[in-house]
């Protein structure tokens, strides 16, 4: 109570300062006035009255100051006073203030951008009410019994959702799908949630406009409907209110569009994914191409179930029932629910998923301490400039001293300045952000994450800026006032004791600096090689030459065999285009990637025995006519398809070496036989269960472009009636010129199909390199930064020791030495420190290195190793930066006439 | 009659605060009354009086409103605030405390 009135007094004093100030120079001017009058009657002069009134009141300033003091405004004067100061110097010496602002923005700017990405990942998804009564309800993974990736099965959530006692409500929905669009003859690529009906309401939400699903639209067969996110509502459909009741073709089936979702609820799954769509779990089957995505199987339960705890309901007592459920389960349904359990987590408690959370926050921490590195060196390379300037400035401190400051007003003083300078620093570190956060969202990704700076990443920067200010400025301001009067009072300021080497502040920092670089250099290093390893490696095939055209037949509503006889012709088409040497049929374009045409299946090989824990698999997809000539594939045994392998002969199969090898154990497999386990789904569902035979031997291709080639076959799609909506061609000639006719020919035969993708082979994979390309720029661009950093640190360390030692110097020159031993005895105390710091960072590197690995591990991503040569680089590197930043300041020192150095004494 | 002794430096404001119990005033008058009450034993140095109102008012103790004197004089009226009755009984009891302890060390001459 008595807090709060002193608050707003103080900010009552600030406000009406004004008024105050002129208050009191009245009141104190009546008060004297009586006072004078009181003298007059008593008979004095006025003139005598007036001076014997002053005399009494004493300094009526001074009082005037007191009372001011009285206001509580004596700190934000002496800041503003301060604040004035130091702008004015920092004005005066603009080249500096300049450069220390840019290198603040550069460290503060990628901080608050990494920053801001983190954040948009790990922003809560449900920003409702109530958020603390929801859980959510994981199956368990089986072997593992924490949560598994695979999620709940539609028929289990139905049994959560049955106890009624527990849950006030329980709704479920899916990771978001990508989908493709067709709208207004254009197609868009989407990602669509299947989520209940329940969704909205347990979450606490309500639609913005139309409504969201009926309980009916959750059972298989009803009439397909969508419901948009606000997002997709106001950017794809510039916030048309007759979108609702449209009908588009979601992957070629129509939907009609019922409904537009809360505003600023981007995803049920976490908050960066954007959901452009929601869909009633009915339509699951039609649109994901699935057949057994709604049944109980534990090898496909795609839901993620989330419940509103009943008030006064426990989430211990939601456990136990849930435990109990998963008891049930597991002896009612041996085969497809066995024994995997069901975990409770409250929904405040999870970001992404219990068991992505961990890794995704190691991610997280590498990348911020990476960033977080390149912030130290920034500081630690203000602190030495700071440093040397404060013993330039022992001069000024010395006279203020004197004068009568104490250290505290000078440090605070100086705290002012650095602090201005990272404030400025923070500004233009903000405006830093935006922009790489622009960039940021230039890669393509394959999914859209929303990246903004909000109260938080601004909250961030502030501290960030402030933290910055004191870390950078503290040393330097305790160690330039620490001065001793009298030599620094004397004409030549301050003597350098030449002789006297022990290990100071500064070359504290020269350390730092060079362990900090070294540890960033060695990283950046490290993922640089790795990348470039990547560049190098061949797709298998030759690229150059290669167009393909993509096109969805379905979308636009034609039934498979319609589509299957459009693409041959559109084949023929093509291959009969001038300058093309051959065309044919393909999934997709023949590499992989997230979007490849590439898909994996168990496989049971004739003749190889399993060790205990193996999966045995093969990654597959459809070669059209003319598929391995066209790619530049030759068989190296056997043959590849021909008309000949029509549906009712026995199933043939191409395979590739690597498959031959790891489970024929030879080259050589043609007459092998293998089959595809009956386990698979979704497009794949032509090959469940088929026997195949191997026919031919083809070269390995690398599928992800970027990583080990992996054992693959490959079907002909006219022996399973099979659609294959990509035309790939060679020609001698650009490909680029190839695309239009390649189109052409389409638009021809099918009138307006909607086509996907129109690339050449080189641009295709491209861009495929394209986000690993993204981060090794910025990772890079950071090791850069740093080096750059460090060595403007040296350089003014350097060459300010240098100048101090010029007397020194001198002396010696007058003394006969040599220029070279001069240059010398200088470099020697410089290659000292970088010695040690190069020592200290090469081993803090090869540890970061080591803690990368296993992250990497954990990730399940292959990981860079340790080439020898990144450190002889990065050592060479730092030597060389460090010795340039010695040797020319103490050639120049050396070059100087020894008499003129010695005048100076 | 002997020089008047300046005001304790602490003790200002409790004289100021008891000053202000009968009725509101402005700074050249408290300062008269301090003086006139005390039968001249006590002078409030003038340029420590304002910052001390000052420093009453920005604690809540007293509040200040501009008003006519009886002399039709335009001046600054202090008058107690509820917090600085309070305020008084508490400086007051202090003081007390203070005087009879110092009377009691003296008496035992």
């Amino acid at each position: 109570m008595r807090f709060w009135y002193l608050v707003v007094a103080q900010v009552k004093s600030l406000l009406l300062r004004r008024r105050r100030q002129d208050e009191l120079d009245e009141e104190l001017r009546l008060h004297l006035a009586q006072e004078i009058e009181q003298r007059v009657a008593r008979g004095m002069s006025p003139k005598e009255a007036r001076r014997s009134a002053l005399c009494a009141f004493g300094g009526v300033e001074r009082t005037k100051d007191e009372c001011r003091d009285a206001w509580g405004l004596r700190l934000v004067d002496q800041l503003a006073r301060d604040t004035r100061y130091a702008t004015r110097r920092l004005a005066r010496d603009w080249r500096f203030s300049v450069l220390a602002t840019l290198i603040l923005a550069l460290g503060i700017g990628v901080n608050t951008a990494m920053f801001s990405v983190i954040n948009a990942l790990y922003s809560p998804p449900l920003a409702n009410q109530d958020a603390h009564q929801l859980v959510n309800l994981y199956q368990n993974d089986r072997d593992s019994g924490e949560p598994g990736f695979l999620g709940t099965s539609c028929p289990a959530y139905e049994d959560m959702a049955a106890y009624t006692d527990l849950y006030a409500g329980v709704m479920a929905t899916t990771v978001p799908h990508p989908v493709r669009i067709y709208h207004d003859e254009r197609v868009l690529r989407g990602m669509a949630e299947f989520a209940t009906s329940s969704y909205l309401a347990v979450l606490g939400l309500s639609p913005s406009r139309g409504r969201w699903f009926t309980a009916a639209e959750d059972r298989l067969g009803a009439e397909s409907v969508a419901v948009l996110s606000h997002r997709s509502w106001t950017t794809t459909f510039e916030a048309s209110p007759s979108v609702i009741g449209e009908t588009m073709r979601i992957n070629g089936v129509p939907v009609t569009v019922i409904g537009v979702g809360p505003a600023g609820h981007e995803s049920g799954f976490f908050g960066g994914i954007v959901t452009d769509f929601w869909l009633p779990v009915s339509s699951l089957l039609a649109l994901n191409e699935t057949s057994n995505g709604l049944e109980r199987d534990a090898r496909e339960a795609p839901f993620l179930v989330t419940a509103r705890l009943r008030d006064g309901v426990s989430l211990a007592q939601a456990q136990a029932g849930m435990t109990a459920l998963g008891v049930r389960l597991a002896s009612e349904f041996p085969d497809e629910d066995p024994g995997r359990g069901i975990s409770v987590w409250r929904t405040e408690d999870v970001r992404t998923h219990p068991e992505l959370d961990g890794p995704l926050t190691a991610v997280a921490w590498l990348l911020m301490s990476v960033v977080g590195l390149v912030l130290a060196i920034a500081c630690i390379n203000l602190a030495t400039w700071l440093l040397v300037r404060g013993l330039s400035r022992a001069k000024e401190v010395s006279v203020r001293l004197a004068l009568g400051a104490t250290r505290g007003q000078l440090v605070r003083h100086l705290l002012v300045e650095s602090t201005l300078l990272a404030g400025a620093g923070g500004v233009v570190g903000c405006l830093l952000a935006i922009w790489t956060i622009h960039l940021v969202a230039l890669v393509e990704l394959p999914f859209d994450v929303v990246v903004g700076l909000d109260y938080r990443v601004l909250g961030f920067a502030l501290a960030l800026s402030l933290a910055t200010g004191v870390a950078f400025g503290l040393a330097p301001a305790l160690k330039a006032t620490r001065v001793t009067l009298t030599p620094a009072l004397r004409a030549q300021g301050d003597i350098p004791s030449s002789g006297r080497r022990g290990f100071t502040l500064n070359d504290m920092l020269v350390v730092a600096q060079v362990v900090l670089s070294c540890v960033l250099l060695v990283g950046a290093g490290v993922f640089l090689q790795w990348l470039a390893s990547m560049e190098t490696a061949d797709v298998g095939f030759r690229v150059d030459g290669l167009a393909f055209v993509e096109a969805d037949a379905a979308l636009a509503g034609y039934s498979p065999d319609e589509a299957a006889v459009l693409y041959e012709s559109w084949r023929a088409g093509v291959a009969a285009l001038p300058g093309v040497e051959s065309a044919t049929l393909a999934a997709g374009p023949p590499t992989g990637g997230l979007d490849g045409p590439f898909a994996t299946l168990e496989l049971d090989v004739d003749g190889y025995v399993p060790s205990a824990d193996e999966f045995v698999w093969g990654q597959w997809t459809w070669a059209g006519p003319g598929y391995f000539e066209t790619l530049g594939l030759p068989p190296l045994y056997g043959r590849t398809f021909t008309q000949f392998d029509r549906p009712g002969t026995p199933g043939v199969a191409v395979i590739n070496e690597r498959m031959a090898r790891r489970y024929f154990g030879t080259p050589n497999a043609v007459g092998g036989r293998f089959r595809v386990v009956d386990r698979a789904s979704g497009p794949e569902d032509a090959a469940r269960g088929v026997e195949l035979e191997v026919i031919g031997v083809v070269p390995d291709t690398r599928a992800w472009v970027l990583r080990e080639p992996l054992p693959t076959f490959y079907r002909s799609p006219s022996q399973a009636a099979a659609l294959t909506p990509t035309v790939v061609a060679r020609t001698s000639l650009d490909p680029v010129s190839l695309l239009p006719p390649m189109r052409r020919t389409l638009r021809e035969l099918g009138g307006a199909l909607p086509v996907l993708r129109a690339r050449t082979m080189p641009q295709h994979v491209a861009a495929a390199l394209g986000q690993s390309r993204a981060a090794g720029a910025v990772l890079g661009g950071l090791g850069a930064l740093g080096l750059a950093l460090a060595s403007l640190g040296l350089y003014a360390v350097m060459a300010f020791g240098v100048s101090r030692r010029a007397r020194e110097i001198g002396i010696r020159r007058a003394l006969g030495a040599q220029r070279t031993h001069v240059i010398w005895t200088v470099s020697r105390n410089v290659a000292t420190l970088i010695g040690v710091g190069l020592t200290l960072g090469l081993g803090l590197g090869w540890l970061s290195v080591q803690g990368l690995a296993m992250v990497g591990t954990s990730l399940t991503l292959s990981v860079p190793s340790v080439e020898p040569l990144t450190f002889g680089l990065v050592t060479a590197l730092l030597a060389a930066v460090g010795l340039a930043a010695a040797f020319f300041p103490a050639r120049r020192a050396a070059k100087a006439d020894p008499l003129v150095a010695l005048r100076h004494l | 009659m002997s020089e008047p002794s300046d005001v304790l430096r602490g003790t200002l404001d409790l004289l100021i605060l008891q000053t202000l119990v009968l009725e509101p005033n402005h700074g050249w008058a408290i300062a008269q009354r301090i003086q006139q009450v005390s039968r001249d034993h006590l002078k409030v140095q003038q340029g420590s009086l304002y910052p001390a109102l000052h420093r009453l008012e920005h604690q809540g103790w007293i509040r200040s409103k501009w008003g006519r004197s009886d002399e039709k004089r335009q001046a600054k009226f202090y008058s107690l605030t509820r917090a600085g009755r309070k305020q008084l009984e508490t400086e007051t009891s202090k003081w007390q405390r203070l005087s009879t302890g110092v009377n009691l060390v003296l008496a035992n001459e």
